[in-house]
């Protein structure tokens, strides 16, 4: 009970409370902004938090990460332009609902929705990491180098379209991963002879500049963008007769969200998609889908933003993330000092009940932001784009800059904006990358110490009835498709008639 | 004839008239194995450790795994548009266009910058971006342009530097808030 207390004691400090409710303000504005997306923000306020004490930085950031993904459903619904990716499913029926006069309650759907589903998931986070954690404590260097690798394997279905692209990428992340000093050997890797390498790639400007600056140069081709607008709104809550008709709709999605959450690699995007699918497979209006479906809007948010709870659950307890932006508390997680994974739980279980707190809180100030001020936010859009990238610019420079007072830095965060751009343009995301990044020394320390365990015989991984499971795992994920369709083959070829 | 043969009629012929291999991924593929070639070539230049040492786990050996893995991957690439067209989606929307002129400029601008940060100082460049960039993508309301490249750089120093302490490269010009 003692954590519990103290957990949520940091909490209610009027600070952090501030700290919350800024992480909310900015989580909404940047979500209903498109273009500007919740990787992109957490990434950016990653130098800001790291003059901050542990826990009111990783509380605002995982408050930003709850209001961000909501923030996107604003301009979904008002200018059908999703804010965020995790919106784009509620477009499909949000817009047309506006568009027929009922932006107001399709608005009030979406906010309480999302609140909902966000609840369901914070209890099942509340409930399920500290039980991941106790049973990884069992792990011991393979079991957790099968682990990194299910999880980079989950990477070919994180975004995009080409799950091999999202493969190579993060192979990629994985290998920028291994710049600097060999930590057994000590020896140098890929330094090319500059100081600032041997300490490896500094996971921030790498962060801003593929999310931020490689955005940027995006938008820069866009100039000319322009939304149409439904600009009289009134927001209303949902009535009793909606319940009804989404009840079930909104718990399914949420269970889908969460679970969806939880799987390494998968974030609010996946279980969007998800949620909408099955609340249109479930539906007994099928055909009201596109049209302006009230399960339409209900199911994509309560899944979108049940994934942020799930995803929080491998962040925590296995230092494994669940999402391109729990990637990025990860890396403050490990930039404050923190070990993540099983131990932060047994050595620090305040740290849980403090996050579940700032989640929650976050999602009941969302909401109340959301209803209060959706009109104001969907203004938000009208912000010229050529005032709004270059503070984005300013900010991704001096973010850059500021961890380590290095110029280098700020060169490492121009390369990776171009590098962002470029792949984004050849169907490679950039969430892919800095997952392999982020996981990159994880899976080599991983890798090396089963080596040294096994005498360099890698068949003694098959002796971990765990390795095995995790390996199983992901070769049926990652030739998932072609099992699928050789099932597929058969089972036509058994139903036709001879 | 499977389900999806009888459903669409004409996917056969649609996939007898797609090449084998789409050019522009041939070319993306080029690339990544020529980076992948050069990485490799740099593992062969790590130091050398006795294995006693490195505990038969070298330094070029992860990253050697990695950059087969990746090597794998890529070869694959060149044929990946089949299996897309199959699920009815395509990347050839994204990259049908040519990168417009304005992204090149945007990047050289910033480039510009970057460059001159040392020179300039923390505090001037952003300045120079805030003034430049809105220009560059066509906005012409000078006295807009000329408060918000004034404000923004000033309470992003204030903030950064006073607040936060982050030390700014003053630049030869030695314009510093602390």
């Amino acid at each position: 009970m003692e954590p519990v207390i103290q957990g949520l004691t940091l909490i209610l400090d009027p600070f952090n409370i501030g700290l919350i409710f800024a992480g909310v303000v900015i989580g909404v504005t940047v979500g209903a902004l498109p273009g500007l997306s919740s990787p992109m923000a957490v990434a950016l306020l990653l130098p800001f938090t790291i003059t901050l004490d542990p826990v009111p930085a990783i509380c605002m950031m995982a408050a930003l990460y709850c209001a961000g993904t909501f923030g996107g459903s604003i301009t979904a619904i008002l200018i059908n332009a999703p804010g965020a990716p995790p919106a784009a499913a509620t477009a499909l029926d949000g817009y047309p609902m506006a568009k027929r006069g009922e932006a107001g309650r399709a608005l009030g759907l979406a906010a309480v929705s999302s609140v909902l589903g966000g609840i369901f998931s914070l209890v099942v986070f509340l409930f399920a990491a500290p039980l991941l954690a106790k049973i990884a404590l069992q792990f011991r260097p393979p079991e957790y180098f099968a682990l990194t690798v299910f999880a980079l394997s989950m990477l070919a279905s994180i975004s995009g379209k080409s799950s091999l692209r999202n493969l190579i990428a993060g192979a990629f992340g994985v290998l920028l991963g291994t710049a600097g000093i060999h930590l057994t050997t000590g020896v140098e890797r890929f330094t090319f002879g500059i100081y600032e390498l041997t300490e490896g790639i500094s996971f921030v400007p790498v962060l801003i500049g593929l999310f931020a600056l490689g955005e940027l140069l995006g938008q820069s081709q866009a100039l000319k963008v322009t939304y149409e607008r439904i600009t009289s709104v009134v927001v209303k809550l949902p009535s009793m007769a909606d319940f009804r008709k989404v009840g079930m709709t909104i718990l399914r999605s949420s269970g889908i969200g969460t679970f969806i959450g939880i799987l390494p690699a998968e974030g609010a995007t996946v279980a969007a998609i998800m949620g909408y699918n099955e609340a249109k497979r479930w539906s007994k209006n099928k055909e009201e889908f596109g049209h302006g479906a009230l399960e339409g809007i209900a199911g994509p948010e309560a899944a979108n933003n049940a994934a942020t709870g799930g995803a929080m659950v491998p962040t925590l307890a296995l230092g494994i993330p669940g999402s391109g932006t729990t990637a990025i508390i990860l890396a403050a997680l490990i930039m404050h000092g923190f070990r993540p994974g099983p131990y932060l739980m047994q050595e620090t279980p305040h740290f849980l009940y403090a996050i579940f707190g700032a989640m929650l809180m976050a999602n009941f100030m969302f909401l109340g932001i959301g209803l209060g001020g959706a009109k104001l936010f969907s203004r938000i859009t009208l912000i010229p784009r050529q005032f709004l990238w270059p503070s984005v610019f300013v900010f991704s420079m001096v973010g850059a800059y500021s961890f380590a007072s290095s110029i280098f830095d700020i060169w490492v965060m121009f390369i990776a904006g171009i590098l962002g751009f470029l792949m984004k343009r050849h169907g490679f995301g950039p969430a892919p990358l800095v997952m392999g990044l982020i996981l990159g020394k994880l899976v080599e320390e991983s890798l090396s110490q089963s080596m040294i365990m096994f005498d360099n015989n890698w068949f003694k991984f098959f002796d971990s009835p765990i390795v095995v499971f995790f390996f199983v795992v992901t070769m049926l994920g990652l030739f998932w498709p072609v099992v699928r369709m050789a099932f597929n083959r058969l089972f036509n070829r058994q139903s036709e008639p001879s | 004839m499977n389900n999806r043969e009888k459903a669409d009629p004409t996917a056969t012929v649609d996939e007898a008239k797609q090449p084998l291999i789409d050019r522009t991924d041939l070319g993306l593929t080029v690339v990544i194995l020529t980076i992948s070639g050069i990485l490799y070539w740099l593992t062969t230049d790590f130091e050398k450790v006795a294995d006693l040492f490195a505990q038969d786990v070298p330094p070029e050996f992860f990253p050697r795994l990695l950059i087969w893995t990746i090597v794998i991957l890529t070869l694959a690439l060149p044929f990946e548009h089949l299996f897309l067209k199959r699920r009815g989606e395509s990347l050839e929307k994204e990259r049908a266009d040519h990168i417009e002129p304005m992204a090149y400029l945007t990047a050289a601008l910033l480039f510009a910058v970057v460059a001159s940060i040392l020179l300039l100082g923390t505090s001037l460049s952003m300045v120079a971006v805030c003034a430049a960039l809105p220009v560059l993508w066509g906005e012409r309301r000078i006295k807009i342009i000329l408060l918000f490249a004034i404000i923004l750089p000033l309470l992003v120093t204030l903030l950064f530097s006073v607040v936060l302490g982050v030390h700014f490269e003053p630049g030869i010009f030695n314009v510093s808030l602390r």
